[in-house]
């Protein structure tokens, strides 16, 4: 949809295609559309162009080619990671992670707890960030798996992940640190191994990339089972044709992106700091994470007296698509676990909404996003 | 105009959203999210279910008109579901639909539409609006078959100024017709009847679930003389013939609960017929008529010629001009002139008492 009919803020959501991405997919799928596990010379052309693109997407983390694997996407890797270990273990083996997680670890772990295991859920303070001390409580010598997401994808706010990572195997060396970084790749360059990471789950449409594609990193030395049995394909890992297309598109998103990402993230920074200085001038309103580190891409504001039900459907009547919390199947939602756990108070969780931009801004674009916020509030009160 | 439109997901409301778009209004549609499972997931059976919304969504998109779900949980909970428990534990038969509308539906929904910066709301509900000078009436529906005036009698003028109901003037195969000839794929979907929060399961599980109704009773005839015992009087409603001890070939039927003494009181169907009754908190949607009156005492019965008598402010006093079966405290007396709603209240339960002596 064209920018100036619609103002799209909900890049934490997902991103549009980023040229380069669309045109590397297509050429896949037009000229080397084999399976790349075949043995003619259209799949070599394939495999190579996967591997190739293993080699340079693993670069961009820091991490070995042979440590990467492509899956459909986060919420698999987060799946894979966090559910498989678990299938041949002693019941006396614990998981910690955080209240704050993505649904996809979320949900994850209670499947573990559902299957006997010991989950611990860290809660965290009123900036939403992870309290460490009770996180190193929960660590023991049965701590299989600690998870910690990188930043979260409701507030954009920042984990200490260095020092958490650290804390962790300070306590058990051989517990696995795993961390979804699906949003935080958005906005920022991550190297798994300088910031003690074992384990990651990373999206491709959250940057730029096709949607359908993703990667679950695993630090050499680890191996955990197969999610999904079949064929062995991609480093015979994981089950299943390997989406090549997919993958040459996230490679070039992700070239672009490391390309700009200094450019990109500076005027993102700047565009959403006018956004949020003209809406604080008229609203009575609170930053979500405004003291502490997070994603420049993510601006959850907290409405004192707005309902944001009736605020999202406005602003969509308006021409801007923002969001409330993570989208349900029937399409309406709830309070978000994320300000739950940051103790909001009841008579304001329903208040929030999430505005988030992305790689396709435009100078101006905090301005003319403020003005249609401005305008439609007006409308609704 | 700008409208919103509520969606439930079945065929009316689907056709009103048709009709007024077709119409060349700017239609916005809304389903509004009543009640829910534990997670927050929408119920699998009843109306409302997670499937309408899906066909909700599937008419708005095929209308091209802006389509939302919207969360109405918490007021449902407290205004709907709380009472419907209530009135049961108090032995009267509850209407959830009548408060529902009451309390829900057109409160808190005009007031969305006019943030939306919508003049009206429309519903697929089967009655008339009609303009008379200044005042906004309702009168039933051409098509009386379906005419569901009984449960918005609490709408008055200055409510009814802000809705629409296209379908009061057109029978239910026209409406079937319309969705057809639109390609609407509800056309052809089957009428919810039942509760939307209970579904087809029995309501005196939902009801037992959420209280302590496990004090049993006796249950006796009009002599006072014991035929056996309840398991808790929110299983019974006035008129109730299942699970009543039988006499000698003739029907018992419940007549009388009498919660302060925890009693259940049978007896022939003659003895539930009724003459006199109250309704209080009386709403009266035009002016108070006394003139050629008739009263609906449920959801599409029979209207029965009436006279009515104040009592006070908000209690009127209904005398049946020919005597009726089936007058259930809990349930609604509505009065008509003819087509014209009149007004309405609660059935009130010392009314039986009278009757029964």
């Amino acid at each position: 949809m064209n920018k100036n009919d619609y103002m799209y803020l909900d890049h934490a959501a997902t991103t549009p295609m980023r040229e380069v991405a669309f045109e590397a997919y297509k050429k896949t799928e037009m000229d080397a559309y084999a399976n790349s596990s075949g043995g003619h010379a259209l799949s070599r052309k394939a495999k190579n162009i996967l591997e190739e693109s293993r080699e340079f997407i693993s670069s961009c983390f820091g991490a070995a080619p042979n440590e990467i694997t492509f899956t459909s996407g986060g919420t698999e890797a987060d799946n894979w990671i966090i559910k498989t270990p678990f299938v041949d273990q002693e019941k006396k083996s614990e998981l910690t992670t955080t209240q704050i997680e993505h649904e996809a670890v979320l949900a994850s772990a209670e499947n573990v707890d559902k299957k006997g295991y010991k989950v611990n859920f860290v809660s965290c303070d009123e900036d939403g960030v992870t309290n460490i001390e009770e996180l190193k409580q929960s660590i023991n010598t049965n701590t299989l798996i600690a998870s910690v997401m990188y930043a979260n994808n409701e507030t954009g706010v920042i984990q200490p992940i260095k020092e958490i990572s650290q804390s962790v195997k300070d306590i058990n060396p051989k517990t696995l640190f795993h961390s979804d970084v699906v949003q935080a790749v958005a906005s920022n360059k991550i190297d798994f191994h300088s910031l003690g990471i074992d384990s990651a789950a990373i999206s491709g449409h959250k940057i730029g990339g096709p949607k359908g594609i993703g990667v679950m990193f695993l630090k050499t030395g680890y191996k955990i089972p197969s999610l999904l049995h079949g064929g062995k394909q991609e480093l015979e890992r994981r089950a299943g044709t390997v989406n090549v297309s997919g993958v040459a598109g996230l490679a070039a998103a992700l070239k672009e992106q490391q390309q700009n990402l200094e450019e990109e993230t500076k005027l993102i920074e700047k565009e959403r700091i006018i956004f949020e200085s003209k809406i604080k001038e008229e609203f009575d309103v609170k930053i979500i994470g405004e003291n502490v580190r997070r994603l420049c891409h993510i601006s959850n504001i907290q409405f004192r007296d707005i309902n944001s039900e009736t605020l999202m459907v406005a602003l969509d009547l308006n021409g801007m698509g923002v969001s409330r919390g993570s989208a349900c199947a029937s399409g309406a939602q709830k309070p978000s676990h994320v300000l739950k756990a940051m103790n909001v108070e009841d008579r304001v969780i329903n208040n929030h909404l999430r505005f988030s931009f992305g790689w396709n801004i435009e100078i101006g674009d905090g301005n003319k996003s403020a003005e249609i916020v401005k305008n439609t509030i007006k409308e609704i009160i | 105009m700008r409208i919103l439109v509520a969606m439930s997901g079945g065929v009316d409301s689907s056709v009103v959203a048709g009709l007024l778009k077709s119409q060349g209004h700017d239609v916005i549609g809304v389903t509004m999210k009543l009640w829910e499972g534990p997670n927050g997931e929408m119920p699998e059976t009843g109306c409302c279910t997670s499937a309408d919304s899906e066909d909700a969504r599937k008419v708005a998109a095929k209308l091209d008109i802006p389509y939302y779900v919207l969360d109405y949980t918490a007021s449902f909970s407290e205004n709907v579901i709380d009472n419907f428990v209530d009135m049961y534990s108090q032995g009267l038969t509850p209407n959830p639909c009548v408060e529902c509308n009451r309390s829900v539906k057109f409160d808190h929904f005009i007031d969305q539409a006019k943030k939306l910066n919508c003049e009206k709301v429309a519903t697929g509900h089967y009655a008339k609006i009609v303009k008379n000078s200044d005042i906004f009436e309702l009168h039933k529906a051409d098509y009386l078959d379906k005419d569901q005036s009984y449960v918005l009698h609490m709408l008055d003028s200055e409510k009814l100024a802000q809705i629409e109901f296209p379908l009061g003037t057109i029978s239910k195969p026209e409406v079937r017709q319309i969705a057809a000839t639109l390609g609407l794929k509800t056309a052809f979907k089957k009428d919810s009847q039942d509760i939307c929060f209970v579904g087809k399961k029995d309501y005196r599980n939902f009801v037992s679930k959420r209280i302590d109704v496990s004090s049993k009773g006796l249950i006796v005839d009009k002599y006072e003389n014991e035929v056996g015992t309840h398991g808790g009087i929110h299983a019974y409603t006035i008129g109730q013939r299942k699970g009543v001890p039988g006499g000698q070939g003739e029907a018992k039927y419940v007549t009388k609960i009498d919660v302060e003494n925890n009693k259940i009181y049978i007896g022939s169907k003659e003895e539930l017929t009724t003459k006199k009754f109250l309704i209080e908190d009386v709403s009266f949607v035009n002016s108070i008529e006394y003139d050629n009156l008739s009263v609906q005492t449920r959801y599409n019965s029979d209207d029965v010629p009436c006279n009515i008598e104040k009592v006070d402010e908000s209690t009127f006093q209904i005398e049946l001009k020919t005597p009726t079966l089936g007058v259930a405290p809990g349930q609604f007396g509505v009065i008509y002139q003819d087509t014209k709603l009149v007004g309405g209240g609660r059935i009130t339960s010392k009314v039986l008492e009278e009757v029964y002596e």
